[in-house]
C-alpha cells in the first residue's frame, strides 16, 4: 500500500521528529511511503491513505494540519489536548476568529466567551492554564478516518469527545540505546534523574521538595534535572538545593549515557495532554526504575515497572515516601529494573509496533468500503426476502455484524 | 447429548474436512450422541465474500432445535467458528489460509490495494473476535496451533484427528508405482512429483484425485513425455483407494504448509512409506525421516533421488511402512471424543 507519511522529522528538535526517525525505516520494510517535504502543498501521487502525525506544537505541527484539511487521513494522536496548536494556527496567525469558533465548538457560548476575553486581551491565555478542559481536539478529529494513539487515556478521551471512527492503541516504539561510555551522572547513592522539557508540569517544585526530604535521611542521593528550562520554573543556583545538579541539554549519546548512569528516572505530568514520554521508555529499555504520576498514559504503566504518585494533595508525601522506597530498597530497584527490560522488550519492540502500524493502516484504508461491500450485499438480502430497515429483524443482523467486526 | 458440527462446504467437493466432518458425526452417533452435521456452501471469492461467508454462520441460530437446546456446538474451519453458541467447542481444521500465510505468498488471493488489505485484517478480526468465544479450541496439529497463537495470541490444544476407517491392506510385493492422493490444486504440488518422474525414467505414478490443477498437470506430463508411466486416476472410491495404496510402492505427499493431511496416515495403515518435504508442514508432525518415510527439499532432484531409494530398497521401504502403522494406530476416535465433548 502506498502511504504519504506526514511529520516532523530530524534535523527538526521534537520528540515526534525522533520518533517518526524511529519508526519510519521499519515502515518503509512494510509499506510503500512517500514523505512529504515540510510546508508540502500537495499530497504525493499514487498515495492511497495519508498519515498525519500531529502533537500539540503549532510551529512543528501546523503544516501537518493544512495538509489535513486538504486531504483527511488517519491521525496520530500523539497528544489528545491541542489547544497550544488550534491557538497557534489561529491566534498565532492573526485569526481571532478561528480561535473563537474553536472554542465554541468545544465549550458552547462559554468557550466562546471565554476566548473573546483571550483574544481581546482581557483573559491570560487559556492554553497556559487550563488547556485541559479545552482540548480543541475537534477539528482534526472531524476529519481523521482512523486514529492511532499511544494510551488507552487518550483512547478514551477521544470516545468521549465524541470521536466515532476507528481508534488504534499502539505503543511508542523503543528507541534501540547507543553505545555508552564514560559516566554523565555524578556519583551518589542513589542517583535519581529528571530528563526533558523542564516545566510546571513535569512537578518540578514538587520534586524538588520531595528531594530535599529525602536527603534528611538518605545524604548521598542526587537528583540530576537534565534539559532546558521553562519561563513557569526558576531552576537557578537558590532554588535547586543540595545534591541537585542541573545539566543543560544533552545529546543523544549524553542522554543515553545519563539515564544509564541513573539508579530511578523520574518521570512527573500533572495536568497531562495526553502525550507519552519518551524518555520514560527509554528508561525502561536501559531497566530503569520508574517514578510517574498517577494520570494519563503514565497510569497505564504496569505497578512492577512504575511507582505512582498521585496528583493531589497527598503528592508531595506519596513522592517522598516512594523515592525514600527506592531508595533504601535495592532490590526492589534491581526488580523493577528486570520487569522494565521485559516490558520494554514486549510492550514497545519497534518491529511489534511497525506491524501493528501496518494493521492498523490497512484496516482504516480499506475498511469502510470493505464494510460497505458485505452490508450491502446483507441489507440486499434482507430487502428481497422483505426485510424493512425498521424490523426488529434487521437490529438482530446489525448486532450479528457488530460481533464478528463488520458493523457500523 | 445433543451436538450440531459445523462445516463450510464447497459445492461439489469432497475432501479432506468433509470427510473429518462426517466420520465425526459418525462417530458421536455411535457413542449415543444425538448429531445433526451443519453444513452451509462457502464461496470465498470475488474479494470481500470470505467475510459475507462469517456473516451467513453468525446469523445462524443454533442454541436450540425444535425447542430442546443444542448441548454442544463443534466447528471445524473458517467461516464455521464465526456460529454464536454457549457452548461452542472449535476443532481447528484451518483458518482462511488466504490471508494468512498464503497471503502475498503464489497461492494467496488478496492484492494490495486498500480494498484487499482491508479485507485481510477484517478476517483476522473475525477469527480473533469468534474463535476466543470458543469455549474450548482444539487444533488438528502443531502447525495449525502455531499459526493460531501468531495470528491471534489463542492457544489452541492439538488434536489429531484419526484417518477414514478404510480396509486398508497391506502387501509384501513390490510397490508398482508412486501414489499421490489428495484434491489437485498448485498448493499440493502434485507438479514436484511429475517433474521427478521425468528425472527417473524408472518411476511410475498414479495421481488420485480431481481439482482445478488437474489440466495443467496433464500438460506438464505431457511436456515431460511421462505418458504410460503417469495415470491420472480422477476421484476414486473408497476401496479403489484401498487397493492404490496397497499397491503403490511409496506415497508422495509434499503440499506446501499443509494443516495436517490424512494422507500419510492412510498411507501408514497400509504399511506404505510416505515422502513429503521440508515445508510440508503438518505433515512434518507425523512423517519422520527415517523411521517412517524421507523428508527432502522441495525441489525435483531431491524428490527423484528420495523414491529411487526405496524402490531401490524395498524391504527398508516395506518397513518404514510398517513403523508408521505403529504411529497411525495411535491415534483413536475414542480420545478424540473424550475431549471433545468434555468427558
Amino acid at each position: 500500500m502506498n502511504v504519504a507519511y506526514y511529520s516532523p522529522l530530524p534535523p527538526e528538535r521534537s520528540g515526534i521528529a525522533d520518533y517518526s526517525a524511529l519508526l519510519l525505516p521499519a515502515l518503509q520494510e512494510r509499506l510503500d511511503i512517500a514523505v512529504p517535504r515540510r510546508g508540502a502543498q500537495r499530497s504525493p501521487r499514487g498515495t492511497e491513505v495519508a498519515l498525519y502525525h500531529i502533537g500539540n506544537n503549532p510551529d512543528a505541527h501546523g503544516w501537518i494540519v493544512e495538509a489535513l484539511r486538504r486531504r483527511p487521513g488517519i491521525v496520530v494522536l500523539h497528544d489528545f489536548v491541542l489547544h497550544h496548536l488550534v491557538a497557534g494556527l489561529t491566534l498565532g496567525q492573526g485569526d481571532a476568529e478561528g480561535y473563537l469558533e474553536a472554542m465554541q465548538r468545544d465549550a458552547g457560548v462559554v468557550g466562546r466567551m471565554l476566548a473573546h476575553g483571550v483574544a481581546d486581551g482581557l483573559l491570560p491565555p487559556i492554553w497556559e492554564y487550563r488547556a485541559e478542559d479545552f482540548p480543541l481536539t475537534g477539528e482534526v478529529l472531524s476529519r481523521a478516518d482512523g486514529v492511532i494513539c499511544h494510551s488507552k487515556y487518550v483512547e478514551r478521551r477521544a470516545g468521549e469527545y465524541g470521536y466515532a471512527g476507528p481508534i488504534s492503541v499502539i505503543p511508542m516504539p523503543a528507541w534501540p540505546s547507543v553505545e555508552l561510555g564514560a559516566r554523565v551522572a555524578p556519583e551518589g547513592r542513589p542517583v535519581l534523574a529528571c530528563v526533558g522539557y523542564l516545566n510546571a508540569a513535569k512537578r518540578i517544585p514538587q520534586l524538588l521538595e520531595a528531594f530535599a526530604r529525602l536527603r534528611r535521611r538518605f545524604p548521598e542521593a542526587r537528583l540530576v534535572l537534565a534539559g532546558a528550562v521553562a519561563a513557569d520554573v526558576e531552576l537557578d543556583d537558590g532554588h535547586l538545593g543540595d545534591g541537585v545538579v542541573r545539566l543543560d541539554h544533552l545529546d543523544e549519546n549524553d542522554l543515553w549515557q545519563l539515564l544509564a548512569d541513573c539508579d530511578v528516572c523520574v518521570s512527573l505530568r500533572g495536568p497531562t495532554m495526553g502525550e507519552t514520554s519518551g524518555m520514560a521508555i527509554r528508561a525502561l529499555s536501559l531497566g530503569k526504575p520508574l517514578v510517574v504520576s498517577d494520570l494519563g498514559w503514565f497510569s497505564e504503566l504496569p505497578d512492577s515497572v512504575a511507582l505512582k504518585v498521585p496528583v493531589d494533595e497527598r503528592e508531595l508525601d506519596e513522592l517522598t515516601a516512594v523515592l525514600e522506597r527506592l531508595a533504601g530498597d535495592d532490590e526492589l530497584r534491581s526488580r523493577m529494573g528486570a520487569a522494565a527490560l521485559e516490558y520494554a522488550r514486549r510492550e514497545h519492540d519497534l518491529d511489534r509496533v511497525a506491524d501493528r502500524y501496518v494493521a492498523a493502516i490497512e484496516e482504516m484504508a480499506g475498511g469502510p468500503a470493505v464494510r460497505d461491500a458485505v452490508l450491502s450485499e446483507v441489507a440486499r438480502a434482507a430487502g428481497e426476502v422483505g426485510i424493512g430497515r425498521n424490523d426488529a429483524q434487521l437490529a438482530e443482523i446489525a448486532a450479528s455484524l457488530r460481533e464478528v467486526g463488520l458493523g457500523r | 447429548m445433543r451436538i450440531a458440527v459445523c462445516a463450510p462446504q464447497v459445492p461439489f467437493e469432497r475432501g479432506g474436512t468433509e470427510i473429518l466432518a462426517e466420520t465425526l458425526v459418525r462417530e458421536l452417533r455411535t457413542r449415543g450422541h444425538e448429531v445433526e452435521e451443519v453444513k452451509i456452501p462457502f464461496k470465498w471469492y470475488p474479494r470481500a465474500s470470505a467475510l459475507r461467508e462469517a456473516v451467513v454462520w453468525r446469523l445462524v441460530d443454533i442454541e436450540e432445535a425444535q425447542e430442546r437446546p443444542v448441548d454442544l456446538v463443534i466447528a471445524t474451519k473458517y467461516p464455521s467458528y464465526a456460529i454464536r453458541h454457549s457452548n461452542k467447542v472449535v476443532w481447528l481444521v484451518h483458518q482462511f489460509r488466504q490471508a494468512y500465510e498464503l497471503d502475498r505468498a503464489d497461492f494467496g488471493q488478496f492484492g494490495e490495494d486498500p480494498f484487499d488489505r482491508a479485507t485481510v485484517r477484517a478476517i483476522h478480526r473475525v477469527d480473533r473476535q469468534t474463535l476466543r468465544e470458543a469455549k474450548r479450541l482444539f487444533a488438528i496439529s502443531r502447525n495449525v496451533a502455531d499459526r493460531l497463537e501468531r495470528s491471534t495470541g489463542l492457544t489452541a490444544d492439538v488434536l489429531p484427528p484419526p484417518p477414514q476407517q478404510l480396509d486398508y491392506r497391506s502387501s509384501e510385493a513390490a510397490g508398482e508405482f508412486v501414489l499421490s492422493v489428495g484434491r489437485l490444486d498448485r498448493a499440493k504440488r502434485v507438479d514436484l512429483l511429475l517433474e521427478a518422474a521425468a528425472l527417473d525414467g524408472s518411476l511410475n505414478v498414479v495421481v488420485a484425485g480431481e481439482g482445478p490443477d488437474r489440466n495443467r498437470l496433464e500438460r506438464l506430463s505431457a511436456e515431460r513425455g511421462l505418458d504410460g508411466r503417469v495415470t491420472f486416476a480422477g476421484r476414486v472410491g473408497d476401496d479403489e483407494l484401498v487397493d492404490l495404496y496397497a499397491r503403490s510402492l511409496a506415497v508422495f505427499y509434499a503440499p506446501f504448509d499443509e494443516d495436517f493431511g490424512f494422507v500419510p496416515y492412510e498411507a501408514f495403515l497400509s504399511e506404505r512409506p510416505v515422502v513429503t518435504t521440508h515445508d510440508a508442514g503438518g505433515p512434518l508432525e507425523v512423517v519422520v525421516d527415517p523411521e517412517n518415510g524421507i523428508v527432502c527439499e522441495p525441489v525435483p532432484s531431491a524428490v527423484a533421488s528420495a523414491l529411487s531409494w526405496l524402490a531401490a530398497n524395498p524391504e527398508e521401504a516395506r518397513a518404514r511402512g510398517r513403523a508408521g502403522k505403529r504411529r497411525a494406530e495411535e491415534v483413536t476416535w475414542d480420545s478424540v471424543i473424550d475431549r471433545l465433548v468434555g468427558a
